[in-house]
């Protein structure tokens, strides 16, 4: 059977873009390499939720092994292991967006009505104070005392049920109770109902074209060989995803660009160790987000975060009895974390074996506006009374962006106004992977913008 | 991972993790075990990588180890180039140990020592809806197009890695299972009802209750069972030993029927683990029960690859036997059984086969009236009569006959029929409307035939709900009292004297099993004379009760044995071992043969057989040292 549509990836853009054309009777199928779960089913335990929701069984590294790029690889994608902040673009992001990649259409005014047709496929909410766990309560503290303006959180949810018990760090491996919105419950479900297709498990690894046709081929979990057959594609792998099936496809030809301009919005998670309990693991995981305009112009936020066991371990230093005794101490933990809007590009390569190679390192900049976020954090910590400030040391990259960043010039850009890559006709793209550069701001409302944006412009074609 | 690698592994991990006195140190944990589910999801050039590297950890003293570790967190010292391979060895060692460590998997509780409770209370209902849908929208035909061609290899890779666990090591999983289980009891009895839309209480004595009994067993009693056995070795044989290993026998595809989806998904893939195989289990496609076998043996630690579930309906289990799977564990009906027992002739698989059953059930006078009629209640009509042992025949002494159907009519309108939430329910739906059908063609067949409903007659014979239906006037010519009903039916019968109470019973194409109520010694002699594979005595479908009891049928009943220890060592390989010492000796039977050979052979025959000890002990020593210098000239 040959489809309209083939879209790679059924992420948060796969999931919307399917949505979007099912239910206007487009003929869709989205293949994803990652197995599928529901609330039923998704794993329980930290070895098998790293092992079974992402690339590389956990993590990969970028070529240096100094941060931890986690990719997930799942029907749902990173809504599935994300928490769900949702928000929108500032002028700072888009103007710069605006300016590099030339495109009209990133000012708040003309992302606004995207925005909103976005908003309106999910349930958002604003996490109430009075649910705010030790964790958090630090973190409000510590803004406070040191004069650092933070917000509540806005967050994809439609109920977490605090008052019946419920953790949310349990649901970094799936919300078992379907709270947060993921594209399961949301978009991709509707687009399922509307008859689209969905081949889980199913890695492409190839991609052939002519103006008329696209042939998608790859092999499933299982290594068997699969191919399938339609008028147009949409990649919707993420950056790492989009870039390394186009490089393994020989496209870097046509596109010089294809697999540079890569971002991670490298994350620093920080450990206070206090006297008095904080159990960070409990109740909602995040409560608050840094809303300080000098932090911004500074070039990074702080989140109030936390991590499970094994993740936590990965973190604190040392090994042996040392470790044991920081691990001893995780509920007496408070954890702040800063992302850094980072500003040197990295790259996406492949190797011989077809495997993604990341070569993404902090420049002169990055360090500076890193350094700054740590300075914050430990202002916190130590205005709430920290015994122990320990950084993690391992950096970590979970706003995978660009590779396949958008513009109107071929050699610094791969992805068109009209979210087609450069001289492909029916070849698009409207994930992170075409943001030009780090906005600095959570990624994924403005994925489900641009994805809902880029389905608009394909019904036209269709 | 080899036996090096695992060692140069917890070699590592007590560097990392050397523990106190509330800790375990990481190789106190076994939590190596559990690789598997990390390694398989893994880059197979991180897998390869990480395996020589702990192999080589494996040769190395332990200062050396800690010495690269500590090293290689020196990184910042080295060149770039060195420094990342240094960084990869720090945050490859670390994440492999510490996700073992703190995953929340061990036996030792190491979370509960943290502090560290985190948990979801929110009880949901099954997302059927998303299931439905996942299910259908692939394109690919699950499971054969996904590339299932390879299970039966994967689990052939996969048994390595358990039969290099030792059984104590695989009883921790099975420890663990019942802890899973128990605490996730109502989400599970849930999900079952869901798709079977059994009474709760039907769900859970049956499939929890029964599957918690089965594991202590394997606890307390599968060491024993498969440990090396020493075998007497004849005189002639003097100096040599005989031993007996029960080994694995690589990978059983286990297929099971839609009756008890949970029990018969865990109960045989327990029995294949422990024993050493690895298994794929192939659920019926009324029930598959999409995702929770896996995610129950998973969070116990049974890695995915150990226990394969495949979906699908007979071709898949088709496709799955012509990989050539080294033994076939079949539950289900007799037409089905054939068809499987004829493919595994192809390719001389052995096969274990459970079918089904005419259970009959025998009243004497003696018997005490009150529970014997509580018992052929329970027994027909428990799960709906949906068990291979349900009691399909009841035979009444006709003494006692008419009181007992006063008896029996009076508690069959108490039995209460709803699929409940709170117990509140004896029996609920059938689950496959195929099976409303059988059971309707034949109680009409016994009806036009002359046989009389005495309940139930408000059955519209469509409904997926049958209330408990009582014959009475059936005879052994009726397809009825033949074939196998497997719902909610129980023919009521009259006999006049023991013999014919055997006859009765035993005209009957199946043999599962049977029940016998009256005086303990009668009771037992007309056991005796049963052609059947298990028998209740004063109760009823109680023999498969005891996990200790081997259980299976006879005639169409079905082929073989499990459960207790000799169902155990139905999964093993039973490998016969003769040990001699390393010695010059010639055997006395071995080449050349001479005259002179012959001769002195008569006279060791003779002397042996006709226990002539001396003649044996001289003729035996003759034989012996002319062997050691026998030439053919």
């Amino acid at each position: 059977m040959k489809y309209d549509v083939i879209i790679v990836g059924a992420g948060v853009s796969g999931s919307f873009i399917a949505q979007d054309l099912a239910v206007k009777g487009v003929r869709v199928l989205v293949i994803e390499a990652g197995r599928s779960f529901t609330r039923d089913t998704y794993p329980r335990k930290e070895i098998d939720a790293n092992a079974q929701l992402y690339w590389g069984g956990g993590v990969e590294l970028n070529s240096s092994a100094t941060l931890a790029l986690l990719r997930p690889k799942v029907v749902g994608g990173g809504s599935i292991v994300n928490q769900a902040l949702m928000d929108r673009f500032d002028h700072i992001a888009l103007d710069s967006w605006r300016s590099q990649s030339g495109a009209g259409l990133f000012s708040e005014a003309a992302m606004a009505p995207w925005y909103e047709a976005a908003e309106n496929e999910l349930i958002i909410q604003d996490i109430p104070e009075s649910t705010r766990n030790g964790n958090a309560e630090i973190f409000a503290e510590g803004f406070k005392a040191c004069g650092f303006t933070c917000k509540p959180l806005s967050r994809a949810q439609s109920g977490c049920k605090f008052e019946e018990g419920n953790d949310c760090i349990e649901c970094l491996s799936g919300c078992r109770i379907d709270s947060k919105q993921s594209t399961p419950v949301t978009v991709l479900r509707r687009a399922l109902r509307a008859g689209c297709h969905l081949a889980s498990e199913c890695e492409v690894q190839q991609v052939k074209h002519t103006d008329e046709n696209v042939v998608v081929s790859g092999v499933t979990r299982l290594g068997r060989n699969f191919s399938f057959e339609a008028r147009k594609l949409v990649l919707a792998g993420g950056a790492i995803g989009n870039s390394r099936l186009l490089l393994n496809s020989n496209f870097q030809r046509k596109l010089p660009y294809l697999g540079k301009g890569f971002y991670t919005h490298p994350q620093y998670m920080v450990m206070g160790l206090y006297d008095r309990e904080i159990n960070a693991h409990k109740g909602p995981l995040q409560s608050y987000k840094s809303y300080d305009a000098g932090f911004r112009l500074k070039g990074f936020k702080l989140e109030n975060v936390f991590a499970p066991p094994v993740a936590i371990s990965m973190l604190v230093p040392n090994s042996g009895v040392g470790h044991l005794a920081k691990m001893k101490q995780i509920t007496k933990m408070a954890c702040i974390e800063v992302a850094v809007r980072d500003t040197n590009a990295g790259r996406i390569r492949v190797n011989g074996s077809g495997r993604a190679v990341i070569y993404k390192e902090l420049n002169g900049l990055d360090r500076e506006r890193k350094a700054h976020g740590m300075k914050a954090i430990h202002d916190i910590f130590s205005a709430t009374g920290a015994r122990e400030i320990v950084p993690g040391r391992l950096g970590i990259g979970l706003h995978l962006m660009g590779g396949l960043a958008i513009g109107s010039s071929q050699k610094s850009s791969v992805v068109g106004h009209d979210f087609k890559l450069h001289q492909h006709k029916n070849i698009y793209a409207a994930d992170s992977s075409i943001f030009p550069n780090a906005p600095g701001i959570n990624p994924s409302l403005t994925i489900m913008a641009l994805s809902k944006l880029a389905a608009s412009v394909m019904l036209k074609e269709l | 991972m080899t036996p090096l690698a695992i060692r140069g592994l917890k070699k590592a991990g007590d560097i990392l993790i050397p523990g106190d006195d509330k800790f375990p140190r990481f190789s106190q944990t076994d939590l190596y075990v559990a690789l598997p589910r990390m390694m398989d999801d893994m880059y197979k050039d991180d897998r390869e990588g990480f395996i020589l590297l702990t192999s080589a950890f494996g040769l190395m003293p332990s200062f050396m180890i800690r010495l690269i570790l500590w090293v290689s967190s020196l990184d910042h010292l080295f060149p770039k180039f060195i420094a990342s391979i240094l960084r990869q060895i720090y945050i490859g060692v670390r994440g492999v140990i510490f996700t073992l460590y703190y995953s929340g998997i061990d036996q030792q509780g190491i979370l509960d020592h943290l502090g560290f409770h985190s948990q979801i209370n929110t009880k949901l209902p099954q997302d059927i809806e998303m299931q439905e849908l996942l299910a259908s929208a692939h394109p690919l035909k699950r499971p054969v197009m996904l590339g299932e061609s390879q299970v039966i290899e994967k689990a052939r890779v996969a048994q390595k890695e358990i039969a290099q666990l030792d059984v104590s090591t695989r009883l921790k999983a099975i420890k663990r299972l019942k802890r899973v289980i128990l605490a996730r009891q109502e989400e599970i009895v849930e999900w079952i009802q869901k798709e079977t839309q059994k009474a709760r209480t039907d769900v859970l004595t049956s499939e929890i209750f029964g599957i918690m009994e089965h594991l202590e067993f394997l606890e307390k009693h599968v060491e024993a069972a498969i440990k090396d056995e020493t075998a007497p070795t004849p005189v002639a044989m003097m100096g040599k030993k005989s031993k007996i290993y029960y080994e694995p026998m690589g990978v059983i595809l286990i297929i099971s029927p839609w009756n008890y989806p949970f029990y018969q998904a865990i109960v045989p893939i327990t029995c294949a683990f422990v024993t050493g195989n690895a298994c794929v289990y192939k659920p019926s496609e009324l029930t598959p029960l999409q995702g929770l076998v896996e995610s129950v043996l998973t969070e116990a630690g049974i890695a995915p690859s150990w226990a394969q579930v495949v979906y699908g309906d007979g071709k898949v289990a088709q496709e799955l036997i012509a990989q050539k799977p080294n033994k076939i564990f079949f539950t289900g009906s007799v037409g089905t059984g054939k068809k499987i027992m004829a493919q595994a002739s192809e390719y001389l698989i052995p096969v274990e086969l459970e079918l089904g059953g005419k259970d009959p059930m025998i009243v004497f006078k003696e018997a005490h009236m009150n529970r014997a009629v509580a018992g052929a209640i329970w027994g027909a009509f428990t799960n709906s009569g949906q068990s291979c042992t349900s009691v399909e025949r009841l035979y009444v002494e006709s003494s006692i006959y008419e009181e007992f159907k006063k008896e029996l009519l009076a508690k069959v309108q108490t039995v209460k029929i709803g699929v409940d939430t709170d117990g509140d329910a004896d029996m609920g739906k059938m689950i496959s409307p195929k099976q409303v059908k059988i059971v309707a063609d034949l109680v009409k067949d016994a009806l036009s035939q002359g046989a009389v409903m005495l309940t139930g007659q408000e059955w519209d014979f469509h409904s997926d709900t049958i209330p408990p239906i009582v014959l009475e006037g059936t005879t052994h010519g009726m397809r009825i009292n033949q074939e196998e009903i497997f719902g909610p039916v129980l023919p009521l019968m009259r006999f006049n004297s023991e013999d014919e109470a055997i006859e009765l019973a035993n005209d009957s194409a199946f043999g599962l099993s049977a029940s016998v109520w009256g005086k303990g010694d009668q009771c037992e002699r007309v056991a005796r004379k049963l052609i059947t594979g298990n028998v209740s005595i004063n109760n009823v479908m109680i023999s498969e009760g005891n996990h200790a009891l081997p259980f299976g049928g006879v005639k169409d009943s079905g082929i073989g044995r499990y459960k207790g220890v000799m169902g155990l060592r139905s999964f093993c390989n039973v490998k016969s071992v003769l040990i001699d010492g390393n010695s010059k000796k010639i055997e006395a039977n071995w080449y050349p043969y001479t005259p002179k050979k012959y001769r002195l052979f008569t006279d060791l025959t003779q002397a042996l057989f006709k226990k002539k000890w001396i003649g044996f002990a001289l003729s035996g020593l003759k034989l012996e040292s002319y062997s050691q210098k026998a030439k053919r000239p």
